[in-house]
């Protein structure tokens, strides 16, 4: 970095005249903050998205690169735009735009973060802990379509590229690290979830539907979601049977000889409206003859018991009524919400471990500007001495080369310890205040380019909410 | 490097390995999980050497004593973990594997002596085939009798309703019990296998093709078990819980009988060779 003779050192603090500082913003309305009502009508379509956010940047100066995430439960505006510019007022205003809403009205439901607090943002959402269903796996995919959208158009550079791609890693490893995304909630997919528990693959295996009512079916959709291979129905009416069987594709039966089918069926699903149990103990037992033992899972949804519950007690039969399911489901949402706190836990190391690396980079120009700066002096005072002794052997320039070095190298060591170190500090308005005395100290004159994007007087935390 | 030493490391990646897979069970992580795995593989390539040398020295498979075929199973049993393990999902076994191969190893250690001479009669290239594949098969019945493990433990979880979060990442079982079947064919085969190259090394070399003695009629008994109960789940549908429980029980026989055999037993197969 040459040293030029410009004594103008670029102030930091803002209302300087320096060209204005960017930082990571986040601008957004989700189901925290507003109704359903509201965030309904914010939805941007597949199709239109990417337009609008073409115009978010084009129509706003402030705003220097943009991705524009749009779900049912939140819209959010993540962008690198000037660190004192009213970024949230643009926003709110482009979304009242683009909706024809009243911007007052957004207004009252946005929030906004910047800086450290917009980065933690980010990675939360991308690893579904802001999510209304903790851990549900769609964000990240929404998300990532949108920054893929984003980055082919040209509106999420350099600058965003390095934060979203932080984000995705550390989604990865909350998914990888923590059970949040693996565990079942409701009665249907908490029934979905043992029966990938008993059997690996659904997709060579068989259900049965022993009545056809609401639950039921639910239930069978689920499993079909997941690939079950076919669908036996069976109904005390027998056109209910064959309307529901010809919904999933499947067989029906008639319910005067479902037993006889039974042994087809690895997963039973039974909801009939009946006083006494339809399925006992010893005619389960032939039905496993039947079918040489192999594992069976019984759901049990009606109320009363439609299975008797003995026949849990059979070898390689899993029996579970409509109570040890919901149990399941409440295990699963207690354990969920336990794995979220090591989740969020990962999220806050990694937003520490981002932001340190973002500030470490800062730094660097600053040494690498001082080393600059005196080996300059050094040389140009080397040059005259030179030129005064002009009768100096080789080796004897050689020595005055290499003393002259050293004498830099020994100046710059502890200021260079110093700044390295606090390169890596948490105080982070102290590096930057140490970094503008140096460059004033020495006439440095201030780094600019792609590198300088951030710059570490943002490293301070900034939140609000709206 | 020497045998002791290679031993030496060998033991301190399987004490890793243990550790951090007690650490990944307890509190599952990839870290702890990776650690885990690449530990294991060093002890078990160190160990590798470590059974090279031997062997090289004693002049054929290093089987002579009690502590060395113990080492050398445990190896094998950690050998078919390492081999298996991602395919199957079973990293969950990595704690008692790692445990095992380290007791092994350090057996092996305890015991190492010197040169110990080979009866004439068991001077012969036979004599590594037909204990490796015993070993192996051995092994694979062992290994068999730990996917069993786990799936009694899931199996009496889903009887039970009583979910637990460590069943998360384990393999569903369906999978589980397939892994066993896999194991007991493998172990089933290479047993067959060994018992008949043994046979044909005795009708060589001894001009008998079978004498009774403690260590055949063992295996006759854990091959019938063994063939029994393959016949049992092919036919009749022996699967699930019932494959699992008895595979721990034949391997029980098994541990019983190689134990018994080496300690108390006179014969060829007699631990020490005599």
């Amino acid at each position: 970095m040459s040293g030029g003779a410009s004594p103008k050192v670029r102030r930091l603090r803002p209302g300087g005249n320096a060209a204005p500082e960017l930082e990571f913003w986040v601008v957004g309305i989700s189901h925290h903050t507003a109704p359903v009502a509201l965030r309904e009508r914010m939805v941007f379509s597949a199709d239109t998205i990417a337009a609008a956010a073409q115009r978010l940047v084009a129509g706003s100066p402030t705003l220097v690169e943009a991705v524009v995430l749009s779900t049912c439960n939140r819209v959010e505006i993540f962008a690198m735009a000037h660190r004192d510019a009213d970024v949230a007022g643009t926003v709110v205003e482009f979304l009242g735009r683009e909706h024809s809403m009243p911007p007052a009205l957004l207004e009252q439901h946005r929030y906004f973060h910047r800086g450290r607090a917009a980065v933690r943002h980010l990675f939360r959402v991308a690893s579904s802990l802001d999510s209304m269903m903790v851990g549900e796996p769609q964000i990240l995919g929404q998300l990532k379509e949108q920054y893929r959208c984003a980055s082919e158009d040209g509106i999420a550079k350099d600058r965003l590229r390095p934060c979203f791609e932080r984000a995705f890693r550390v989604a990865k490893r909350v998914r990888s690290e923590t059970g949040i995304a693996s565990k079942a909630v409701s009665v249907s997919s908490a029934a979905v979830d043992l029966a990938q528990r008993i059997f690996e693959d659904l997709g060579d295996k068989t259900a049965m539907i022993v009545g056809a009512g609401k639950m039921s079916e639910l239930a069978a959709r689920h499993l079909q979601g997941h690939g079950i291979a076919s669908v036996i129905v069976t109904n005390r009416s027998f056109d209910r049977a064959v309307e529901m069987a010809r919904g999933f594709g499947g067989t029906p039966v008639p319910f005067e000889r479902f037993t006889q089918y039974l042994h087809l069926a690895d997963v039973v699903i039974g909801s009939v409206a009946a006083t006494g149990h339809i399925l006992g103990s010893a005619q389960m037992a032939e039905v496993m003859k039947a079918r040489r033992r192999r594992p069976m899972f019984l759901i049990d949804l009606g109320v009363p018991r439609n299975f008797d519950p003995a026949i849990n007690d059979l070898e390689n039969v899993y029996l579970y009524n409509i109570d040890d399911l919901s149990r399941v489901a409440d295990e699963h949402r207690a354990e969920r919400e336990h794995e979220a706190i090591r989740a969020e836990e990962i999220v806050e190391e990694e937003t520490e471990r981002f932001w340190r690396s973002l500030h470490a980079r800062d730094l660097t120009p600053t040494i690498v500007a001082l080393r600059g700066r005196l080996d300059e002096i050094r040389r140009a005072e080397l040059d005259r001495g030179l030129s005064a002794l002009r009768r100096l052997e080789p080796e004897e320039r050689r020595a005055l080369e290499a003393m002259t070095t050293a004498i830099v190298n020994k100046i710059l060591h502890a200021p260079m310890s110093m700044l390295k170190a606090l390169a890596n500090e948490e105080d982070t308005e102290t590096a930057a205040e140490v970094a503008e005395m140096v460059h004033r100290l020495f006439a440095l004159e201030q780094p600019t380019g792609p590198g300088g994007a951030v710059n570490p007087r943002l490293l301070r935390e900034d939140e609000s909410g709206g | 490097m020497s045998e002791s030493t290679l031993l030496h490391a060998s033991l301190l990646a399987y004490f890793c390995a243990t550790l951090a897979a007690g650490i990944d069970l307890a509190q599952p992580g990839a870290v702890s999980r990776r650690v885990a795995s690449w530990s294991m593989a060093l002890g078990f390539l160190l160990q590798a050497l470590a059974i090279a040398a031997r062997s090289r020295e004693i002049g054929t498979i290093a089987v002579s004593s009690f502590a060395e075929q113990a080492a050398f199973f445990t190896w094998l049993v950690a050998g078919i973990y390492l081999a298996v393990a991602r395919r199957y999902r079973l990293a969950v076994l990595g704690a008692v594997v790692a445990t095992i191969a380290f007791v092994g190893a350090l057996m092996a250690l305890v015991d190492h002596g010197g040169v110990r001479d080979l009866p004439p009669g068991l001077r012969s290239p036979w004599l590594p085939v037909h204990v490796g594949l015993a070993f192996l098969g051995n092994a694979a019945f062992a290994f068999a009798c730990l996917v069993s493990g786990i799936y009694l433990w899931q199996e009496r979880k889903l009887k039970s309703h009583s979910l637990d979060p460590r069943m998360r990442g384990l393999p569903s079982l369906e999978t589980l019990d397939q892994a066993n079947f896999r194991c007991l064919i493998w172990g089933f085969v290479l047993l067959t296998l060994s018992i008949l190259s043994g046979v044909l090394w005795a009708e060589l070399s001894f001009g008998r093709l079978w004498s009774w003695e403690p260590r055949t009629l063992w295996t006759t008994v854990i091959w019938s078990l063994y063939a029994l109960l393959l016949h049992g789940r092919v036919t009749v549908g022996w699967g699930g819980r019932r494959a699992a429980a008895l595979t721990i029980m034949g391997f029980l026989v098994l541990l019983v009988s190689f134990i018994g055999v080496n300690v108390l037993a006179p014969g060829r197969h007699a631990g020490s060779f005599g």
